[in-house]
């Protein structure tokens, strides 16, 4: 008999008992572990029930009776069964792009799959948008950091920060956070008793789980921990208008977050009020465009540019 | 552990009974493309299924499996119509990819999307996500730009025509593509294609097309790597810049693709393949005092005069 015809045989007998099976009585009913070696096939069914669980099948071990006279083994149907979940055309089509991915038949793409047959629609709808692939998802720590998360565990780590000094860091783990193309793990610094926010692809070591975490306060919100500009990190005060040649504003200007279009001059240049900080970081954001943009107002900001300009040897 | 080959079988078998019990007469063809695998290997699995059942195993306790003229039926299988829940495993990979995914500027399914992943929160329980929560925060970006006609282009195997803006030339160009994927990478869409122009594979980065229009006309995809791929392929063309980078440059070497990482008199030494300089000395610009360039000479003086040239608008 093949190993799988056995598998399935056991995983139907065990959903459809009305109570605990004992070993014995698995064996007296399924004639793949009838053999006469009574110990061996003992060692086939435990290893045939961690190949089960291994995939997520919920196999509980519960006494047969009221008086716990031997322990059965039996498969919960209510744990079982995925819950019913409807889904809309729309939904199931959005969800098929983001597991449509690199590998097929990885976790994302299985979830997906039970996903649609247990909603009853959509699926062929969505088997129709091909070409659109979804995340990669394959950064380093992801799982790790959100199985932390989920669970509020504590991890340890080493940390390189953005200036290049690496050290340990423990951190009670409390959500997750997306920005513009990078996962952040938010949590705790147990050093210094404040949250902060860890890029995932700045951390050089495995993640160690090293026991629960303390839970975050009421209220909580990832995002707020991690500041940032169009120019990286650091906080927005107020605002700078700047002009951006014709040849750039078509893409400059929507890729910055929080960016007003102010107006389109007569020479083709685009003015847009953006958000902006005192500091070397503003500067340096906007000199990336080279002579495709010019700092408008106000004066400091304006000053500080072209001072950055005469430093750098450019005869004015 | 990862399952093994029969675990594997058995998942896969698991999803598959009750899409064939809920959809009878779907056809192999169908399940082999949507379950990953081989018509032959899927006939052979739903052979099994045959002995499969309860005790005593006589016909009429057995699930019945019926294939003709290449389609499926399955019945007496009640105790498999509803799949097996999710593993912790497979949630959080489908929550996290839709977390990003939904994070992906201009997309179109957006809403959907999150409205899909509460539903998947709310029903599988904290048993299964615990206390996820990922926040994302996509670029306000107006509008989707020319995304969804290229979507559209990629499905329908369309040649386009785009006004493309190449930050390493500096210089916007008219080209005829094949785009074959459309992916999200480092919070961008890309897309992949033949371009007739240089007659070669190409990555573009979508938020830099300025227009994709339409040309009627058909092409065969070549199978060109999608997601996954790295977003530089270096070439024979390539230059090779090497740059000191200070403490507050350091996030270049995270940000692009470069390579031969030293540490020197605390400065990151690094290569930087590319096949164009201009680029370069804009960024050699904005790192000013914070890097130093090493190779190649002429480098330097090529971000003096951008610097001269950026200089001039403010005089």
């Amino acid at each position: 008999m093949q190993p799988l015809e056995r598998l399935l045989n056991l995983v139907v007998l065990l959903l459809e008992t009305r109570r605990p099976l004992t070993f014995e009585e698995i064996r007296d009913g399924l004639a793949a572990y009838d053999q006469e070696d009574v110990a061996s096939a003992k060692r086939q069914f435990e290893r045939d029930k961690d190949q089960l669980r291994d995939i997520g099948i919920p196999l509980e071990v519960a006494p047969v009776d009221v008086w716990e006279s031997a322990e059965g083994y039996r498969i919960p149907k209510e744990r079982y069964y995925l819950p019913q979940i409807e889904l809309s055309p729309e939904e199931a089509a959005a969800l098929f792009v983001a597991a449509r991915g690199s590998r097929r038949g990885d976790d994302a793409g299985q979830a997906l799959v039970k996903l649609l047959v247990g909603s009853g629609s959509g699926l062929l709808g969505a088997a129709e948008a091909p070409g659109t692939a979804g995340p990669d998802a394959s950064a380093p720590h992801l799982p790790a950091a959100a199985e932390a998360a989920s669970r509020r565990r504590r991890v340890a780590f080493t940390y390189r920060s953005a200036r290049g000094e690496e050290r340990e860091r423990s951190v009670d783990a409390w959500g997750l956070v997306f920005r513009r193309g990078s996962w952040y793990l938010v949590g705790r610094d147990v050093a210094q008793d404040e949250p902060r926010a860890f890029r995932l692809s700045r951390i050089r070591s495995s993640l160690r789980d090293t026991g629960a975490g303390e839970a975050p306060p009421e209220g909580f919100r990832a995002a707020e921990h991690i500041v940032a500009g169009p120019w990286g990190v650091g906080e927005p005060e107020g605002t700078a208008r700047v002009a951006f040649s014709p040849k750039v504003a078509w893409w400059a200007v929507p890729a910055i977050p929080g960016a007003q279009v102010a107006s389109t001059r007569p020479d083709g240049w685009t003015e847009a009020d953006v958000p902006a900080a005192p500091g070397e970081e503003f500067v340096s954001w906007v000199l990336s465009f080279g002579p495709d943009a010019v700092v408008v107002a106000p004066a400091e900001l304006r000053r500080a540019v072209v001072e950055r300009l005469e430093a750098f040897g450019a005869a004015g | 552990m990862p399952p093994g080959r029969t675990a594997e079988r058995l998942r896969r078998l698991l999803a598959l009974v009750p899409y064939v019990v809920r959809n009878p007469g779907t056809s192999v063809a169908e399940l082999a493309e949507l379950f990953g695998t081989t018509r032959e290997a899927l006939t052979s699995d739903l052979n099994l299924l045959l002995f499969t059942g309860l005790p005593p195993y006589s016909p009429g306790d057995l699930i019945e499996v019926e294939i003709e003229e290449g389609r499926v039926w399955i019945r007496m299988a009640d105790y498999f119509s509803r799949p097996l829940r999710l593993t912790r495993a497979e949630a959080l990979s489908l929550y996290l990819r839709g977390a990003e995914l939904s994070g992906a500027p201009g997309l179109e399914e957006a809403q959907a999307l999150r409205s899909a992943l509460e539903k998947l929160r709310d029903a599988l329980g904290p048993e299964t996500l615990g206390e996820l929560t990922a926040e994302v925060e996509g670029e306000d970006a107006d509008g989707a730009g020319p995304l969804p006609a290229i979507r559209a282009a990629v499905a329908a195997r369309e040649r386009i025509e785009i006004d493309h803006y190449s930050i390493g030339r500096d210089e916007l160009t008219t080209r005829r593509i094949d785009p074959e994927e459309v992916f999200p990478a480092l919070g961008r869409w890309y897309v992949v294609a033949w371009c007739h122009m240089v007659d070669g594979e190409r990555l573009f980065r979508v938020d830099r097309i300025r227009e994709a229009r339409p040309t009627g006309e058909r092409f065969e995809p070549r199978g060109l790597l999608g997601q996954g791929r790295p977003l530089y392929s270096p070439s024979q063309q390539d230059r090779m810049v090497r740059l000191r980078l200070g403490p507050r440059a350091r996030w270049v070497a995270e940000y692009y693709a470069t390579d031969d990482e030293r540490e020197v008199d605390g400065r990151l030494e690094i290569s930087l393949p590319t096949k164009d300089l201009g680029w370069v000395a804009k960024l050699v610009l904005r790192l000013g005092g914070d890097v130093e360039v090493a190779e190649p000479p002429e480098l330097g003086q090529l971000a003096r005069d951008v610097a001269q040239a950026t200089l001039a608008l403010y005089r």
